[in-house]
């Protein structure tokens, strides 16, 4: 099977220090389009839930008149899952506490360029 | 939530399921087209009809695997414009059945193949074992008759 072309960018997001695991994800039905995740990570269960949240999070702010989320963080215990969207298409990524959230958050803006090409 | 049952443990797996998957409707049913229990139906000739449509999908789509990949297909997902539809087998010692699941934008496909793999592990645990069947005594007979009859019209 040929690469996607989400593939490089799905890889340079997970050699980030503390990166599990990043995907592309179909907004609207919660599947994984493309992955890069490290062994343990349940892709298709993050990717399912992740997609709920944020179109929550995206009705939320429209709801409160705050226009469109464009970047949505759920911080846990271990960890934290950050998601951006653009059009269809939903770019996940599962990190550690000790990731650097900031360069996380630069590499995913950089990414979403693919998406929307 | 409306949930209605035939037989008593389908109703817990069934009610977690659309509490999770936030499914519009959910129907668990025979390949025969029997009715086991349902959620979001509120007329019983709806209940006929989907049970009557989702049983022949299933043979439909099953045979269709068969033919074109030497085994049935597992789960059949269809697309509408405003709602889907998602039909899957469900394995337990009591056998097979057949699970249907309409859902709309409240929920997706991710999520209801999530919670689809709780359900069936959950079926499969509170299913009962398959009790021998009881030869039919002539002086059981018409006592047996009348509680099948009254269970199946919900006079018991």
């Amino acid at each position: 099977m040929s690469a996607t072309p989400f593939a490089e960018v799905l890889a340079a997001l997970t050699r980030q220090r503390g990166v599990l695991g990043s995907m592309v994800v179909s907004e609207a039905d919660g599947i994984v389009v493309d992955s890069n995740l490290q062994i343990g990570v349940k892709g298709n269960v993050v990717a399912a839930l992740a997609a709920s949240l944020y179109r929550k999070a995206r009705l939320s702010a429209g709801a409160a008149g705050l226009g469109t989320a464009n970047f949505v963080q759920l911080e846990a215990e271990r960890g934290r899952v950050c998601a951006i969207g653009r059009g269809d298409l939903l770019l996940v990524t599962v990190a550690e506490s000790r990731a650097n959230v900031g360069l996380i958050r630069v590499e995913m803006l950089r990414a979403t360029q693919v998406l929307d090409q | 939530m409306t949930i209605a049952v035939v037989e008593n443990w389908v109703e817990e797996p069934l009610r977690r399921f659309v509490s999770d998957a936030r499914v519009r409707l959910a129907l668990l049913l025979h390949p025969s087209g029997q009715v086991l229990g349902q959620s979001g139906f509120t007329r019983a000739v709806d209940v006929m009809s989907a049970c009557a449509l989702a049983a022949a999908i299933h043979a439909s789509a099953g045979e269709l695997g068969k033919q074109l990949d030497g085994k049935p297909f597992h789960v059949l997902h269809h697309a509408g414009k405003e709602r889907q539809i998602f039909i899957a087998p469900a394995q337990t010692r009591r056998g097979l059945y057949i699970f249907l699941s309409v859902f709309d934008r409240e929920s997706s496909l991710g999520l209801v193949q999530l919670y689809y793999g709780e359900f069936e592990q959950r079926l499969a645990e509170a299913a009962p074992p398959v009790e021998p069947e009881k030869p039919v005594l002539a002086e059981n007979f018409e006592r047996d008759l009348n509680h099948n009859l009254a269970a199946l019209f919900g006079r018991a």
